[in-house]
């Protein structure tokens, strides 16, 4: 599954291990993400979502 | 809980087994020749000790990761599981069959819990390499493989070191030494490993 979170972090200034600190992750659990290589459980695309105030359908891509 | 850090995790995690081989290697074998029960019982069970805190390290590592650590810790786990039954139920068959005699057998059961933790190291490095995470090799936040694989080599050498010196036995001594060896070519490779990634990153 494809995603924007590599964009929307960036926008932000923050670093991977940043938003892992905002989401209880581990930094290689976000870049994972990133990179497409694991797709989040629906109750961390929602943390995900909210955090960056969007709909999960915006940033994650089937 | 706390989320424990790789390096807390990793430095825990070698001291305890250090202690282990320690007890295992000079301790255990007293338990033969103890005077009484009781002793036979302190010798033959200490090294339980690091055993059990090690566990509880890896099930507070667990309970203190996020959803993709917990799966390939369940990965690593399934693997562990079956390479461990599998060699449970050859040694149980061939014990029934006395291919072994008693003594055999139970060095086999020694070797359980070691295997164990191999398969699951192994099975667990393998997940998180499909994941891109890197566990188990210089990529992760824990300490250096090279540097694990030194320390424990360093382990080895002292074991090695006590027996020869002090008890005298050829056979644990020759066994330590091999695995001090073994464990200094690991640590070789991890480390050229390591000096080529970053050369080929700069």
């Amino acid at each position: 599954m494809n995603n924007h979170l590599r964009e929307l972090r960036e926008q932000r200034g923050w670093s991977q291990g940043d938003l892992a600190e905002r989401l209880d992750v581990s930094r290689q659990t976000v870049n994972a993400i990133e990179t497409s290589k694991y797709d989040p459980s629906l109750p961390l695309a929602f943390r995900i979502a909210k955090l960056f105030r969007q709909q999960i359908e915006q940033i994650f891509e089937p | 809980m706390t989320r424990l850090s790789p390096r807390t995790y990793d430095r825990r995690v070698l001291i305890a087994m250090s202690i282990y081989v320690v007890l295992m290697i000079c301790v255990w074998p007293l338990a033969r020749n103890a005077a009484n029960i009781p002793l036979k019982l302190v010798y033959a069970l200490t090294p339980v000790v690091p055993l059990l805190y090690t566990v509880w390290l890896m099930a507070r590592r667990i309970l203190g990761s996020d959803e993709l650590e917990q799966r390939t810790h369940l990965i690593g786990i399934g693997v562990g599981a079956a390479v461990t039954s599998v060699f449970s139920i050859v040694t149980g068959f061939l014990a029934a069959a006395k291919v072994f005699d008693l003594e055999t057998t139970s060095i086999f059961l020694i070797w359980i819990f070691p295997l164990l933790m191999l398969s699951y190291g192994i099975g667990r490095a393998l997940a998180a390499r499909r994941y891109g995470l890197g566990a188990c090799d210089d990529d992760s936040d824990g300490m250096p493989s090279y540097i694990r694989f030194m320390y424990a080599s360093g382990i080895f050498c002292v074991v090695a070191a006590i027996a020869y010196f002090y008890s005298g036995d050829e056979r644990i001594t020759s066994f330590a030494l091999g695995m001090a060896s073994s464990l200094v070519t690991g640590a070789v490779f991890f480390g050229v490993r390591r000096w080529l990634r970053r050369r080929k990153a700069q």
